[in-house]
């Protein structure tokens, strides 16, 4: 048992109350902020892996002294290997992620107390409480609790946006809002009928009882429970129909927090598609109905971003997109196509986190988002524009660059499977990201300077130019050595399938 | 036989002047937007995209049933080139009034349990 | 005459898939705001009943295991506990995601001066806030 594994949590959770109580005093909220930004990715580096059992219930089948002194008709059934207590798990493939959203959640901090005159204590109360309830989410072995963290994270999304300031940015909140008051519960009635039908709502548990036949895995409870959760999970990621509310709530967040919010979109699509998969994978047409969803995202979000004019909406329409290609490798469901996917999966999070992180410095600098009243900004930071460019390249998959490594992975793995028409329709969506990306980088930076446009601040705050800097590291080094990533990931996929 | 290829030039020259004209109606149909050649220019690209992804999409049907496939193509190709200006739709089917939103949502929820309730029951 | 019962645990059933089309109605038809969140209530609810009502037992005991009973009359008689634990956390959330809808509702109410969705949520707004097209962060941080 390894006690640093629920700290990933806590720590948080903690920060989060504790800087709601600070919020007046502006030094401390900062300080407060940036120590737990550090320690936040560095806890998953140093904690041992295992598993953690909240009250320490472990199994029964795991406490040999207490299983003998039970009756025989206790010990030799099914409920002795049930888990009784909350697990959360944290291996290799938890390291990851958990370490991936403490850096971009460390670099969306580190650039939003730079870039806002003065700190917003409850903006930083939302983030940590996102993180803290995401972290959750990838780490624990529970669907209710998944449910109940997503809520949370849910909640926490509509509070950063509400605290950015942008126009309509209560409107489009309570939209969400609605929308997600019909997802969410729809997902917990589908919990509901999984607790029905297996009478546990731990995952572990519910795998072992449709492979060990306890359960009639095709029985219409079942289905219906299926259906439910797999509606909540469009929800949570926002594959479509969801997609239009998930990309107009990164355009009204402030850039750097959209680059948080993305991550959070990402992280809560990657852990419950595997509890789908590892429940539901059985089910005839799984994998077509997955495939039709994430071919439906990739072409609406494409064809959404290319056709629009403010910048921080095309991100959010391509990061929508790009959750396609993750999907992909669910739909596909070989072991190449899901190491792909979720290497995908990381890769977007570090992209679209430098892109939104790297656009919102043109916010910073103009105060406007609309690619047609922006021009010629490459003179003020010519650098930053470079920058800014290899990470568009990174996300349109150009070698030799970490979206390349993923995006070849995936196209690979459908043409293993015989499906060599989503190997197209994949390069097709690429190269339509990669014109949508030089065409608003042309009309940000490259094209004649409108003569009507002022800028509102000299120069980028250096703590931007950083984050961006070493979140293109991570890019470049993710793309030279892509097995740094993988072998985690494929370790983990292997015990999926 | 010299009229049937004249009646095949109409017929090919009607739906390749379709599309041109669909072309030109894009710029007129790109209402909110202040008509630039890039706004053209993406509205183009993201059209065609979308054709051709759908297109591809569509050839996957192979692995049901190949005839099923021909006609399937075929018959969806007519449709999205004879209702070319496809962009300005679509945009306005995915803004972000709510009504929309929950519409689409609704039907997605009723297709998702109706194709899994009833269709994987009875496969 | 025909007589026609029904067990309490269907009977919940009933009531908690009631809730839920008269939820989903109100909140897909109703133009009011507060109307509208009155109707996610309901689906919010509809659920927890649902899952409540999976722990339902006829005639069941309290799932507290006292000195003197005997292991197995227990177990076959108690109601199920863990759905109760779990509707209790699922209606905290419910609640906070409630107070939010309403305190966005307020500030709403206040800008728009209307409670009409078709208004403040809808394409229709006031000519008077749609000329006043204001750019980013020059509202001030009065929301703050």
């Amino acid at each position: 048992m390894n006690e640093f594994i629920p700290l990933m949590v806590i720590i948080p959770i903690v920060c989060a109350l504790l800087l709601n109580l600070l919020h007046k005093k502006d030094n401390s909220t900062k300080i407060i902020a940036i120590i737990v930004a550090i320690i936040v990715p560095i806890i998953p580096l140093i904690a041992n892996y295992g598993l953690h059992y909240f009250g320490g219930h472990a199994p029964l089948i795991a406490n040999s002294t207490l299983l003998s002194s039970l009756p025989a008709e206790i010990a030799n059934s099914t409920l002795a290997s049930f888990h009784p207590a909350i697990t959360y798990s944290f291996e290799a493939f938890q390291k990851l992620f958990i370490f991936i959203l403490g850096i971009v959640a460390f670099f969306a901090i580190f650039t939003s107390l730079s870039e806002t005159k003065r700190t917003s204590g409850p903006l930083m109360f939302l983030m940590f409480m996102g993180i803290a309830a995401v972290t959750a989410i990838l780490l624990t072995d529970d669907i209710f609790h998944m449910y109940v963290f997503f809520e949370i994270a849910a909640l926490a999304q509509t509070g950063i946006i509400l605290t950015s300031n942008t126009e309509d940015n209560y409107e489009t909140a309570l939209k969400y809002l609605i929308v997600g008051s019909i997802g969410g519960p729809l997902l917990l009635l589908g919990i509901g009928f999984v607790l029905g039908v297996f009478g546990s709502v731990n995952i572990t548990d519910i795998v072992y009882s449709i492979s060990n036949g306890i359960v009639d895995p095709l029985s219409p409870t079942v289905l219906l429970a299926f259906g439910l959760i797999f509606f909540g999970w469009l929800y949570a990621s926002g594959l479509p129909p969801f997609h239009t509310i998930k990309s107009s709530i990164y355009s009204k967040a402030l850039p750097h927090s959209a680059a948080l919010l993305q991550g959070f979109t990402v992280i809560t699509f990657i852990a419950i598609g595997i509890v789908i998969f590892r429940i539901f994978s059985y089910l005839p047409y799984f994998k077509t109905l997955i495939i039709i969803f994430s071919l439906l995202a990739m072409i609406l979000g494409i064809t959404m971003a290319i056709m629009q004019t403010d910048f921080r909406r095309m991100l959010g329409f391509l990061a929508v997109g790009e959750l396609g290609y993750i999907g992909l490798g669910f739909g596909l469901g070989t072991h190449l196509s899901i190491t792909a996917g979720l290497f995908q999966a990381a890769n977007e999070i570090i992209i679209t986190a430098l892109l939104f992180i790297g656009f919102g410095t043109v916010m910073y600098l103009t105060n406007t988002s609309n690619t047609n009243k922006l021009g010629g900004l490459l003179s003020v930071n010519p650098k930053l524009a470079i920058m800014v460019l290899i990470g568009g390249f990174a996300m349109a998959g150009v070698p030799p660059l970490n979206g390349f490594q993923s995006k070849l992975m995936i196209i690979q793995a459908s043409l293993d499977s015989g499906f060599p028409e989503i190997s197209i329709i994949a390069i097709l969506v690429s190269i339509a990201t990669f014109m949508t990306f030089v065409k608003a980088f042309h009309s940000v930076y490259l094209k004649p300077k409108p003569k009507d446009l002022k800028l509102v601040n000299s120069s980028v705050p250096k703590p931007a130019i950083i984050s961006i800097a070493i979140l293109l590291l991570i890019c470049i080094i993710l793309g030279i050595f892509p097995q740094i990533a993988t072998d985690p990931i494929s370790q983990f996929v292997g015990g999926l399938i | 036989m010299a009229s049937d290829d004249n009646s095949n030039n109409d017929l090919g020259d009607n739906l390749y002047s379709k599309i041109v004209n669909s072309f030109k109606g894009i710029k007129e149909k790109i209402a909110n937007d202040s008509t630039t050649n890039e706004s053209v220019s993406s509205a183009l690209a993201a059209e065609l995209t979308l054709i051709s992804s759908i297109l591809i999409a569509a050839i996957m049907l192979r692995h049901i049933n190949i005839i099923l496939t021909v006609i399937v193509v075929l018959g969806l190709g007519l449709f999205l080139i004879t209702n070319m200006p496809l962009i300005p739709t679509l945009k306005r089917e995915q803004s972000d009034s709510l009504e929309k939103m929950i519409f689409y949502i609704i039907l997605t929820l009723g297709i998702l349990i109706t194709v899994i309730y009833w269709g994987f029951t009875h496969v | 005459m025909i007589e026609f019962t029904i067990d309490t645990q269907l009977a919940a059933l009933f009531t908690s898939a009631a809730f839920i089309v008269i939820g989903l109605f109100a909140a897909i038809f109703l133009d009011n705001i507060i109307k509208k969140i009155i109707g996610i209530a309901f689906i919010e609810e509809g659920a927890n009943l649902f899952i409540v009502t999976l722990g339902y037992k006829q005639g069941g005991i309290v799932p507290i295991f006292l000195p003197g009973m005997n292991a197995e009359w227990f177990a076959a008689n108690s109601a199920y506990p863990l759905p109760h634990a779990l509707v209790l956390t699922s209606i905290v959330i419910g609640a906070s995601t409630l107070a939010v809808m309403l305190a966005i509702a307020m500030v709403l109410y206040r800008k728009y001066g209307s409670l009409s969705t078709a208004v403040i949520l809808g394409d229709k707004k006031p000519d008077i806030i749609k000329s006043g097209v204001i750019d980013s962060n020059e509202k001030g941080d009065k929301n703050e």
